[in-house]
């Protein structure tokens, strides 16, 4: 009886630590030294940057317009979306993988907070790697991410590439990477 | 590479658990960044095309034959429109926007632009003939104007119905007469001003046409302000409830009554505190009514809980404002929050002016006026405020090795008539007259040899402004650091979106540089919460003893 009682006090201490330590685990937020178009257009350069690497820019959303479209106010949020060949297809080429298509394309979310501060966020590729049994892949996607997000202060600011570059992706065109 | 299921429907269900809390947004395309607004204009450029109003006035001014005339220019128009509105002319010379005067009854200070000096373009001083675009009147270009003039004053800027008047920098407050580029070097050109067809639909003032100077304050859209720009031309309801075109729609003047011309509400003395109560229809006394208590009432909040009572309890503290505004900026424009004047006038390898934008499109270096900085979405600062703001004026001796204040709001936690405003504080680096001591007032555009922007020459324009204010520049200037507030009174949001309990009541909340008052939940008390913590540990350690005493007695039978 003590064995099952504990087992089970165990459980509810490891779905409460995975509760409460769910968003840490999941994402990664970093904070960024400059405002939220800045850091959205410097990701994108550093995205541009690293071509070789079979990554380009797929899209820009703004989910805060929506959301003022709708009667209400959200601080800036943007969502640099970016797709890689090199990582897309050998998922995609396989049936057991092509469900993690819905992680992609890759997203970072660029975002305000209350005091002013901008924030960025990624998921945590590495751990997706090691649940999904894909880090091999994405062990090199999370150094990219990684990648993406550091910025050359010495640079100047880039201009924020706005839309959606490789087209819809739903109307015939492809979507740019992936 | 193959997968096994069951580590696929692991990891999914993983992340559908974590990604609960995540955000699911709608998604949209990415709106065009903030307009580049800081052009070659050192004032206003003027609202485009403005939504023709139903209108409900007796009169159609097109059926009048004095309006029937091909006039060569304002003062024309003006003179046709006496002749029926004879006494207007007088009233608008007794206002602040012809005059650009005001007297603060409080401080006996002379303010209004003609006399106070911000940390924008700086001073109006020399500077008339681009400045005077959003004057309301013509011909103002030096110290000889004619302020008695009737014809001087431009009725249309004001009462234009049809988008199509503008008043263009450089041109001392005159529409265009001819054809000319604009902007300058653009190769676009403006087609003479339709004087004739612009007087016969003159109507109501509405928020395109006091947006035409008000919405472009401090060389371009949103610029200034901060909660004043041209997206409140046609706002959303969240953006401002009031002014949302689809819902209440108001026009600037629903809240700025006017009389006889003259608009009610003031930056210079501003109503702080208002205590009347709801204002009555027809009230003829001199309380200010573009307050929000004026409409609203001195209890705005429905009573019912205890929580809501404890909303209007707040008012004695708290300017509505502060809740209701909980960021200014968010109409998509970025406005203006520093401007270092002392880079002004680097040039190219060629000698040619430099314009640098941002990654939203802002300029933030241009050759003429130095290094910028946007922002959109901006949480205000907070002061304890009470209507009386002190300035830094043309003369006053002032403190280089401290942050200069521009103008600084009065108010304190002990003063009744005080409450915590929400501020915009704008922070920029201006010229300094070493010698004279005092602010420099410089000439920064013209045709002459003297203009800042003609020649990037800091001794001759800083000679040129001085010499205008009846001051010889002393040779010696340097920059020194100013800070200038701006109340947050617009871009009022939806109920929904006001400030949350726990925006302020937390550690680093948005009161946090508020002094001088207790607001619970901001800090701790460190031996006090040691003392609960142990008052807790020395109750479960008399459980746990208690427990233990009546196990170890049951056990001994």
């Amino acid at each position: 009886m003590k064995y099952i009682i504990g087992a089970l006090a165990m459980l509810v201490l490891v779905a409460v630590i995975a509760l409460t330590q769910a968003q840490n685990l999941m994402f990664n937020i970093t904070p960024s030294p400059y405002g939220v178009e800045e850091t959205a257009a410097r990701i994108q350069e550093n995205i541009q940057r690293m071509e070789g690497r079979g990554w380009a820019l797929s899209g820009l959303r703004n989910p805060a317009a929506a959301v003022a479209a709708s009667g209400s106010n959200v601080p800036p949020v943007l969502l640099v979306e970016a797709c890689s060949t090199k990582y897309s297809g050998p998922l995609l080429k396989i049936e057991n993988s092509r469900i993690y298509s819905i992680l992609m394309p890759c997203t970072i979310t660029v975002y305000k907070n209350d005091d002013g501060s901008t924030s960025i966020g990624t998921m945590n590729a590495g751990l997706m790697g090691w649940l999904f049994g894909i880090s091999d892949i994405m062990d090199e996607v999370f150094a990219d991410q990684q990648a993406f997000i550091t910025f050359d202060p010495s640079r100047p600011a880039p201009p924020l590439i706005k839309g959606r570059p490789g087209g819809g992706g739903g109307d015939g065109k492809p979507e740019a990477g992936c | 590479m193959n997968i096994p299921a069951k580590k696929i429907y692991r990891g999914l269900l993983l992340i559908g658990c974590f990604l609960a809390s995540s955000v699911s947004a709608n998604v949209a395309p990415a709106e065009p960044a903030a307009a580049a607004a800081a052009s070659t204009a050192p004032a206003v450029v003027m609202v485009e095309e403005t939504e023709a109003r139903k209108s409900t006035s007796t009169a159609d001014h097109s059926k009048f034959e004095e309006l029937k005339k091909n006039f060569k220019n304002g003062p024309e128009v003006t003179k046709a429109c006496l002749t029926c509105h004879t006494e207007a002319a007088q009233q608008v010379h007794s206002t602040k926007h012809w005059t650009w005067e005001f007297l603060n009854p409080a401080t006996k200070q002379k303010l209004g632009k003609k006399n106070i000096i911000n940390n924008f373009c700086t001073s109006v001083t020399s500077n008339q003939t681009f400045c005077s675009a959003c004057h309301v009147g013509y011909g103002w270009s030096d110290d000889k104007f004619d302020f008695t003039s009737e014809n001087n004053v431009d009725c249309v800027v004001c009462h234009d119905t049809t988008g199509k008047y503008k008043k263009l920098p450089g041109l001392s407050g005159h529409p265009n007469y001819e054809v000319m580029e604009w902007p300058p070097h653009s190769g676009k050109f403006r087609e003479p001003t339709d004087l004739k067809t612009i007087a016969q639909k003159v109507g109501k003032t509405s928020r395109a046409t006091c947006g035409a100077c008000h919405f472009y304050g401090g060389g371009g859209d949103a610029v200034k302000h901060g909660d004043l720009d041209s997206s409140l031309k046609e706002p959303q309801k969240y953006l401002d409830v009031h002014m949302d075109a689809k819902g209440l729609d108001f026009s600037c003047g629903k809240c700025h009554l006017s009389d006889s011309h003259e608009v009610s509400g003031s930056r210079y003395a501003p109503t702080a505190v208002d205590d009347n109560g709801a204002l009555m229809r027809g009230d003829k006394g001199d309380r200010n009514p573009t307050t929000c208590v004026a409409c609203h009432g001195k209890a705005p909040h429905p009573p019912g809980t205890a929580a809501v009572e404890k909303l209007n309890s707040h008012t004695d503290k708290i300017a509505c404002q502060t809740c209701h505004i909980p960021a200014y900026a968010r109409g998509n424009k970025a406005t203006k929050m520093t401007w270092d004047w002392s880079t002004a006038g680097k040039l190219d390898e060629e000698g040619h002016r430099i314009q640098k934008r941002g990654s939203d499109g802002n300029v933030i270096y241009d050759s003429k006026k130095g290094d910028f900085t946007f922002e959109r979405y901006v949480i205000p600062e907070y002061v304890w405020f009470n209507g009386e703001v002190k300035f830094t004026l043309f003369g006053d001796k002032v403190d280089t090795n401290n942050v200069v204040k521009i103008n600084e709001f009065q108010g304190s936690a002990g003063d009744p008539d005080s409450r915590i405003w929400p501020v915009k504080t704008f922070r920029g680096k201006q010229p300094y007259d070493v010698g004279n001591e005092t602010l420099g007032v410089f000439h920064t555009a013209g045709g002459d040899d003297s203009a800042f922007w003609g020649n990037y020459d800091w001794d001759k324009a800083m000679a040129w402004g001085m010499k205008a204010m009846g001051v010889e520049y002393s040779g010696e200037m340097v920059f020194v650091e100013t800070e200038m507030s701006w109340p947050i009174t617009h871009m009022v949001a939806p109920k929904e979106d006001a400030l949350k309990c726990d925006q302020c009541h937390r550690e680093n909340g948005r009161l946090q540089n508020i002094g001088g008052v207790y607001m619970p939940g901001t800090n701790n008390t460190p031996m006090l919460d040691w003392l609960g913590y142990a008052a807790a540990l020395m109750a479960l350690i008399g459980v746990l003893i208690h427990g233990g005493i009546r196990y170890y007695m049951s056990k001994r039978g």
